[in-house]
């Protein structure tokens, strides 16, 4: 394992992605802690510019847009990684059971799959979200993780149908082991770098869901998010009035971590399946 | 041809199942979601007090109707499918008594017409670059471009809508500030009104071709990647064929995977395209959800969404006929070429 993680660090783009990713946690998760100003207090004058008391600028509440931004990353990514887990979870669970029990369970599972995947993921959270009063970070990240799955079911589904065919998994039966043990023992495990892989880049799906979510005005109704302070900045006519600080910050961040997870991927990606390098 | 008419069959009954499944979720959520959202539509306007007594049982009494509580279950979906056969979406409470389906009709119009352009340009585009970066690969071009086209396909087009409208509006005049057309002019076929409404659609259309170009390139640099790694382009080239024609070849290949992509990519890019509605007040859809949400108009949201929905299932349709058309392999089994 050590020497798999050596090999890792080794490439540039994971280096890159990693530094990126890992700083913007570090900078939300420390800053929030050690920035005195209290993310949705009013605190100064409205609609300022950045300035030394106020490094981000205010909005048109005057509150500390720096405040904002660092609460905001943090319940973002956590709006993210529950979301991808969600989603992970119910993928891993059909595909599974698609893959290796096969017949009539894998036709049913993979129609229902094939319709969801059909329907507009965002178009069907808009719905959703649309009937609740109350959206907490659980419900959208619930309602976000609850149509990003399809894709990974798919593809957990071709792998275990590949690994089916291989040896030791004629001996594990042949051994009479138990489904759930092969399973979780053989086949889980060979597939670990792909629902890694699938982790990240659903966790990158899920924040700029989350934002998009919250830009139609359906994203979480207490609290603040890279997706809320958009929708602030969108309704209050942020751009129309010149105030770029105010749009321009959590944009630029949410884009820098799903791009920089998107990265993680590609590298991963070119790490296990040496073909796309392209040699 | 047997076969062909066997396959469209199956895509239509699939199409069809998704779009009852879809029927049912619209239909379910009002009715299982705790604390009845109509309820809550029915005491917000009593309490905001901006209609009068009679527009309130009005409305109330429509609503019932239309959404049928009391009957039974059954009943109430064989009448909900029963009404949307005829066409009726029910009416708008926010632009009451205004019927969803003819505002639907009036707005309709201005999202297809920046998404299906939008899409079209940055699907082409996006696949001619991500074939670039490709052969060009371990070059400085593939180097400089992976990055750039990275980073695109995560920016939310409207945030690269706020962007270019702070930069091409704002700060240089460029451009107007929104909307699809002057407020003084008034929709017409004249040269003057066709010049206004393409200024207004510039950036709008950037906006969304900008940030999608992104994604198409990447899917098409990895799969041309992958394809130059196959067998058949080192016997080509072992054979001495150009290497033009081998890249011909190679693009063919690796564009289908990207015709499917574009089949599963509408519906993200509609959701995006909308939210960039908002951004530019242009009058489409997007406005109409907003408006709707804002207003917790559900006859609006639900009617909006149905026409969305349909929209999308005959685009996919047509992707799959575009798909059949273009794939040898397809076309050879199923048209019998």
């Amino acid at each position: 394992m050590p020497q798999l993680i050596k090999d890792l660090l080794r490439i540039k783009k994971l280096d890159a992605s990693l530094a990126i990713f890992i700083g913007i946690i570090l900078t939300s998760v420390l800053g929030s802690m050690l920035y005195a100003t209290k993310p949705l207090a009013i605190v100064g004058p409205a609609e300022q510019p950045p300035s030394v008391e106020f490094p981000l600028g205010t909005d048109s509440w005057g509150r500390d847009l720096l405040a904002l931004l660092l609460a905001g990353t943090k319940n973002s990514l956590r709006i993210g990684v529950t979301a991808a887990l969600i989603s992970l979870t119910i993928g891993l669970v059909i595909g599974v059971t698609a893959g290796f029990k096969g017949g009539i369970i894998d036709s049913a599972l993979m129609l229902v799959t094939d319709v969801v995947l059909v329907l507009p993921s965002i178009l069907i959270m808009m719905l959703v979200a649309a009937y609740l009063r109350e959206r907490n970070p659980f419900y959208v990240s619930l309602i976000i993780g609850a149509t990003g799955w399809p894709w990974v079911a798919r593809a957990i589904r071709s792998q275990i149908m590949s690994l089916k065919s291989r040896e030791f998994m004629y001996l594990s039966k042949m051994a009479g082991l138990k489904d759930v043990r092969i399973i979780i023992e053989d086949l889980l495990p060979n597939m670990a770098s792909y629902i890694a892989m699938a982790f990240v880049l659903l966790m990158s799906g899920a924040m700029i869901a989350e934002a998009g979510l919250s830009m139609i005005g359906l994203g979480v109704t207490k609290g603040v998010s890279l997706g809320i302070i958009l929708y602030w900045a969108q309704i209050l006519e942020s751009v129309r009035r010149g105030m770029w600080w105010w749009f321009g910050p959590p944009g630029a961040v949410l884009v820098a971590l799903a791009a920089s997870l998107l990265l993680m991927s590609t590298a991963l990606d070119e790490y296990f399946s040496p073909r796309l390098k392209g040699g | 041809m047997n076969q062909f008419i066997r396959f469209l069959a199956r895509r239509i009954a699939f199409q069809i199942t998704t779009f009852i499944i879809f029927l049912l979720v619209i239909f379910a959520l009002p009715r299982v979601i705790p604390g009845n959202p109509l309820a809550v539509i029915l005491n917000r306007i009593y309490q905001e007090a901006r209609a009068t007594p009679e527009l309130v049982r009005t409305v109330e009494k429509m609503l019932m109707k239309e959404f049928g509580f009391g009957k039974p279950m059954h009943i109430q979906f064989y009448e909900f499918v029963g009404r949307l056969l005829k066409g009726d979406l029910g009416t708008s409470i926010a632009f009451y008594p205004r019927k969803v389906a003819d505002l639907v009709i009036v707005y309709l119009p201005w999202s297809l017409g920046l998404l299906i352009p939008a899409t079209m340009v940055s699907w082409i585009v996006g696949n001619l670059l991500g074939a670039l970066a490709a052969y060009k690969r371990k070059t400085t071009v593939d180097n400089a471009l992976l990055p750039v086209f990275l980073t695109l396909s995560q920016t939310p087009y409207y945030w690269l809508a706020m962007i270019l409208l702070y930069v091409f509006a704002v700060t240089f005049r460029i451009f107007p500030l929104g909307g699809a057309y002057s407020r003084l002019m008034f929709p017409s076929l004249t040269v003057r009104f066709v010049l206004d409404m393409l200024r207004h659609y510039v950036l709008p259309f950037s906006s969304i071709v900008i940030a999608a170009i992104g994604g198409w390139a990447i899917g098409m640099r990895s799969m041309v990647i992958y394809e130059l790694g196959a067998d058949y382009v080192s016997y080509a080239d072992s054979l001495g064929l150009p290497d033009s024609k081998v890249l011909r070849y190679v693009f063919r290949n690796s564009m289908l995977p990207q015709v499917t992509g574009l089949a599963l990519n509408l519906g993200l890019m509609l959701g995006g395209s909308l939210i960039t509605e908002l951004v530019f007040s242009y009058p489409g859809t997007g406005y109409l959800i907003f408006r709707a949400l804002s207003t917790l108009d559900y006859p609006m949201i639900q009617g909006t969404f149905i026409f969305l929905i349909s929209t999308l299932l005959i685009a996919n349709f047509i992707v799959d006929l575009i798909y059949v058309y273009i794939d040898p392999r397809v076309r050879t089994s199923y048209v019998g070429e």
